[in-house]
């Protein structure tokens, strides 16, 4: 699904990733952990093609497909969703607008039909009840007053109704206590399947005691140093980064 | 073309439109015209004027074409129909009731409007170039009076229109408009403007007595050449509420004022408007309110697109006279560039001469939000189509103002059209 290879990314004029490499295969849950300033936000931003993320060299193998120098909208209709660790609130757009112009525009995209106004209103609603969003956040301005756990079942929403083959969880669990974070693991649970993979990017283990992940990385210093099952996050939580990365390097 | 417009040419020319009138209108016209020709053409030395130059901008520039464009109806609406200045009878629909035709008021030693008519907000039009000018040579119009306690139902939409070429109307053309809300009388009106006039003048004067309710919509919808000049001038009584919202795309050159009195307690005015505007167009929007009695509130906030090569100015002016205690005002401007060469001069000024009131004011002007165009691609949405959307987003918190829902969208419906029609400049902005 996605294959990395010794990536090296530069912002501005910064070195910050120096030589990523990372593979996940299709249906599978990858977690990347790491301290403070390893490089989790840059490796999620140019994932989905953020302006100002620029590749230096190495490869980002989408679905076989070299994406590097792909626009964000044309690696979403491709099947990349990132998961904003804060999404961003924009007035003047209704949270509904906003998502059917997504789903139309992923749709035309990919040379597929456009759900017509009533499938598309039947979708919305099916989804938004399961993550417990109201009718009224679906006609509110996107993301305009929400609360920190509104924004992030919102974030699933928007994953639930564009059917991603890999989504990239960007600290998705900051700010969310208990409940909401159960609501939104539920939400991604829900979509794991055999063609579907994730790419579970967290500081905490927390997160992790919810969406279980086949395979955990250690991101350090703009790269990955250690790799383990999900007992690897465990052992971060109980020994520290920089126990666990001593041992490692 | 391609002659100095003069202040004497202004004035002399005389047109078949401007019919004989009454001694009190002749002896307003002779005021008018002094004042004039004392002050003359207004140019950028003048403060208030730096940022338009209507001297230069009548100085031998080429006269637009008569540009065909659909302009914004609203349904079941009232209608004072002008065409190339002239008050069309057989295509209004005019609330015969409440509203007489400036002409005929003109022509009436007796009329009951002859001491209303200049001298709404006197203060501000003492030394108005504009209002000298429109009052010597004002041609055709209304006055409307609301009587007491009646509301004006359905809404007055005043369509001013121009179809010749503006060569043909180079050396001016004034329209007047008078409406006066008596107590407690309510009215909504949309005042629109399109084709391209060589030069037009109007002066809309506005007086609303004690708890009248005023919505007025104005919309400026001139083609790239056109050259207008309008004054909005209010004066409100204790608790009388005037609500205005301004959406205006420019022009070659459009300035647009609003000058307003508030006299009694717990009067309050509020304006929002929008401006988009692009190409070489010019936009300007002024603004004066006078609180001159205590407790009253005023309201002013402002939205501006600026692509192209264009050229806006807000100049918000907030005065507060000594004995205007417990007054609030509030102005904010929020500009929107989306290219390097576009500007905006933002100038709010503050004149207290009370001390226990609450003004505020602030301005912002930047580029589309990097961070917000980056979330909708990675939805998919894209990029060209992202920018519009962040556009309209922005002009809908201004739009969402208006609270009727057929007023809304007409102005909704003339945001869109303009972004269809400038898609190219909106979208790729540089």
């Amino acid at each position: 699904m996605l294959e990395i290879n010794d990536l090296h990314v530069t912002v501005q004029d910064k070195n910050i990733l120096k030589g990523l490499s990372l593979t996940v295969p299709a249906g599978e849950v990858h977690a990347i952990m790491g301290p403070n300033g390893a490089g989790k936000s840059t490796t999620s931003y140019t994932l989905a093609g953020r302006e100002g993320y620029e590749v230096t060299s190495g490869a980002i193998k989408f679905r076989g497909e070299d994406i590097v120098n792909l626009p964000p909208e044309e690696r979403a209709a491709k099947g990349m969703f990132l998961a904003f660790q804060s999404p961003i609130e924009i007035p003047g757009v209704t949270n509904m607008n906003f998502l059917k112009t997504a789903v139309n525009s992923q749709a035309r995209m990919r040379g597929e039909k456009e759900p017509s106004a009533v499938e598309f209103l039947k979708m919305v609603r099916d989804a938004a009840k399961k993550l417990n969003v109201s009718e009224e956040m679906l006609r509110r301005p996107l993301n305009v007053g929400f609360s920190g756990g509104e924004k992030k079942r919102n974030e699933v929403l928007q994953m639930t109704l564009l059917k991603p083959s890999l989504a990239v969880l960007d600290e998705t669990d900051s700010g969310l206590d208990i409940d909401a974070l159960r609501l939104v693991a539920e939400g991604v649970n829900a979509l794991r399947g055999p063609d579907t993979s994730f790419l579970v990017i967290t500081h905490y283990q927390r997160l992790l005691d919810y969406i279980e992940p086949d395979v955990v990385h250690i991101l350090a210093g703009g790269r990955i140093v250690k790799s383990g099952d999900k007992t690897l996050a465990r052992q971060l939580e109980d020994q520290g980064y920089d126990a666990v990365i001593g041992k490692a390097a | 073309m391609g002659e100095i417009i003069s202040i004497d040419h202004l004035l002399r020319a005389a047109t078949a439109l401007q019919t004989d009138t009454a001694p009190w209108a002749g002896t307003l016209r002779e005021q008018g015209r002094e004042k004039f020709a004392a002050l003359g053409i207004p140019n950028r030395w003048q403060e208030s004027w730096k940022y338009s130059d209507l001297s230069q901008a009548l100085a031998g520039v080429p006269a637009g074409t008569a540009v065909s464009r659909t302009l914004p109806c609203l349904d079941g609406a009232y209608v004072a129909f002008f065409e190339n200045g002239v008050l069309d009878i057989s295509r209004s629909a005019l609330p015969d009731d409440y509203l007489v035709p400036l002409t005929d008021v003109l022509a009436d030693s007796g009329s009951p409007f002859a001491g209303t008519i200049g001298r709404i907000n006197g203060t501000e039009q003492k030394n108005h170039p504009i209002l000298g000018l429109n009052t010597a040579r004002m041609e055709q119009g209304f006055v409307l009076r609301v009587p007491k306690g009646e509301t004006l139902s359905p809404p007055l939409h005043v369509r001013v229109n121009w179809t010749m070429d503006g060569a043909e109307s180079l050396d001016g053309r004034h329209i007047r408009l008078l409406v006066e809300l008596e107590e407690g009388a309510e009215a909504t009106i949309l005042e629109t403007h399109g084709g391209t006039p060589g030069f037009a003048t109007v002066v809309t004067e506005l007086r609303l007595a004690q708890s009248a309710k005023l919505t007025h919509i104005r919309i400026d919808q001139l083609g790239g050449d056109a050259r207008q000049s309008a004054v909005t001038l209010g004066e409100l009584a204790g608790t009388a509420q005037y609500k205005g919202f301004y959406l205006s795309e420019g022009a070659y050159f459009c300035r647009h004022e609003a000058l307003f009195e508030l006299n009694g307690e717990d009067a309050n005015v509020e304006i929002d408007g929008a401006f988009l505007v692009t190409g070489n167009s010019h936009c300007d929007n002024t603004t004066i309110i006078t609180h001159a009695a205590p407790h009253t509130t005023s309201r002013q906030a402002f939205r501006g697109v600026l692509s192209g090569a264009s050229k806006s100015a807000y100049q918000g002016c907030v005065k507060v006279r000594p004995d205007a205690q417990k007054t609030s005002a509030y102005q904010m401007s929020r500009a929107l560039l989306l290219s390097k060469d576009a500007r905006i001069a933002t100038k709010p000024e503050l004149e207290i001469f009370a001390d226990d009131v609450k003004c505020s004011h602030g301005a912002t002007a930047g580029e589309l939000d990097g961070e917000a165009l980056f979330f909708l691609r990675a939805r998919g949405i894209p990029e060209e189509e992202a920018r519009a959307m962040l556009v309209e987003a922005f002009l809908q918190e201004a739009l969402d103002t208006i609270e009727r829902p057929d007023l809304r969208e007409v102005a909704s419906g003339a945001v869109r059209d303009w972004l269809a029609v400038h898609a190219t400049e909106v979208i790729h902005a540089g």
